[in-house]
């Protein structure tokens, strides 16, 4: 499984969304909320054994958007 | 203007029936009062009915009469009353705490506390379905927030495992969940923060005058004894009253009645609510088995007629009846079909619950008649 499929499930996981989700899912259209993302947030940081700042993804608006950030700072 | 552009709110949802900032013209009696029409009403956190008990008026008026409306300053300079001093007292000795102070609201009273006691190097672990005056407090803070699966002890304790490097880590919850009447399995939390060196942190603002033998809340409801964590609880819910109280262990609350912003730079909770407070503790440490007794008869009673009418109802510890409604359109619909029967309920849709999730809740005061229960089974049945 790639990255992105990863957090895919991740994200589907935590927030116990049905549908199947892609990168463009709009997480305010999902009904996700911030306690939600934080959920997304500690479930990454226990499957990659990774530290994240909580802040990093406070202007976060779809699931491309947290790949696009751990890319970019954490991989 | 861009500006304003911005900010213009949609009303498409509430544009057919709008159920938020309904005027009421009445106390909360049976019937209250809206638009010149008799309502039943379902919808004030009012467990105990006592907010229009004419005991606690007269406390109220009396207390108006000794030290007018308002003592127009802080706690820390002139709004501290002998009487302020007393309730804080007997809320202390209620709750079964060392010690406790009174802030204007609930809301203030969850801000402020984390506000004050809670740094960027701690943690707070908090469960999903807190409350918003939680979250908004922990936010503000800017430290490490992780939630946990409502009521969901293991994964509590998973995170608690992988928690480490902070300096005080907070495990932070409701007693009970308002939207659905759940109780949080708070022995086991307490419990499980001592394992850890956690500190837990209890909102029983739904709690207090509600549950445990005697209505003294979460604590006694769990026989929890020498609690070690932090408390804090709404006095405008069974309290019947405004306010928010916190409470603990006597070193945390001298601290905060000099370190919380939220209580020394507003103007003090005022004498007549003061009043009102301490009354209806006295009423509840009376009267407390025969009003509950009441609260929880007529809470069976609803829940099973809507059982019965084919509601899809949250399960639910506390005297709160809460239906599933699906989608924030549906919600709207069904809270308007009780007001359609003039019974005025309370509809939660998202953000307050998650998208989809809508509920539109019920709660029967002690006050209302038997009759009017009567009334409220029988609209159960027309509208199911």
């Amino acid at each position: 499984m790639n990255l992105e499929e990863r957090i895919m499930e991740i994200v589907s996981e935590n927030t116990e969304k049905e549908q199947t989700l892609d990168l463009t899912n709009s997480l305010s259209e999902l009904g996700v909320d911030s306690l939600d993302i934080l959920m997304v947030i500690n479930a990454i940081e226990d499957e990659f054994n990774i530290t994240i700042d909580d802040g990093d993804f406070k202007d976060i608006k779809t699931i491309g958007d947290i790949l696009n950030i751990l890319r970019k700072k954490y991989f | 203007m861009e500006f304003y552009q911005r900010l213009q709110l949609d009303k498409s949802i509430i544009q057919d029936f709008n159920p938020y900032y309904c005027q009421i013209e009445s106390g909360l009696d049976d019937p209250i009062i809206i638009n010149g029409k008799r309502f039943i009403n379902l919808a004030s956190n009012n467990y105990l009915g006592l907010a229009n008990d004419s005991r606690v008026k007269e406390a109220i008026i009396k207390s108006v009469e000794k030290y007018g409306a308002s003592l127009c300053g802080t706690p820390i300079a002139t709004g501290y009353i002998d009487l302020f001093k007393r309730v804080e007292e007997k809320i202390t000795q209620f709750i079964g705490l060392e010690d406790a102070i009174i802030l204007p609201s609930g809301y203030q009273a969850n801000n402020g506390l984390f506000n004050a006691i809670v740094g960027k190097e701690d943690m707070m672990i908090i469960d999903h379905f807190a409350h918003s005056s939680l979250l908004q407090g922990i936010k503000i803070v800017g430290c490490k927030i992780r939630p946990f699966l409502h009521n969901n002890l293991e994964h509590l304790k998973n995170i608690l495992e992988k928690s480490a490097g902070f300096r005080q880590i907070f495990v932070v919850t409701e007693s009970v969940f308002s939207t659905e009447g759940s109780i949080a399995p708070f022995k086991e939390i307490v419990d499980l923060c001592e394992q850890y060196g956690a500190l837990p942190v209890i909102d029983d603002s739904h709690g207090i005058g509600v549950i445990g033998k005697n209505g003294r809340g979460i604590l006694e409801e769990k026989n929890i004894n020498n609690y070690q964590g932090l408390y804090t609880a709404s006095l405008g819910k069974a309290l019947a009253n405004a306010g928010g109280v916190i409470a603990g262990k006597k070193i945390i609350i001298d601290y905060l009645r000099y370190s919380c912003s939220h209580l020394i730079y507003s103007t003090a909770i005022v004498p007549g609510i003061l009043a009102g407070i301490e009354k209806v503790l006295d009423i509840i440490n009376s009267d407390f088995q025969i009003i509950s007794h009441q609260m929880w008869r007529y809470y069976k009673a609803i829940r099973e007629v809507l059982i019965n009418a084919g509601f899809n109802l949250v399960s639910s510890n506390a005297p709160i009846n809460s239906i599933i409604a699906g989608s924030s359109k549906d919600t709207i619909l069904l809270s308007k079909k009780f007001y359609e029967h003039n019974i005025l309920t309370t509809p939660f849709i998202a953000p307050s619950v998650p998208q989809n999730a809508g509920k539109v809740r019920l709660i029967a005061g002690a006050n209302l008649k038997e009759e009017t229960i009567n009334v409220v089974l029988k609209v159960i049945k027309e509208i199911a």
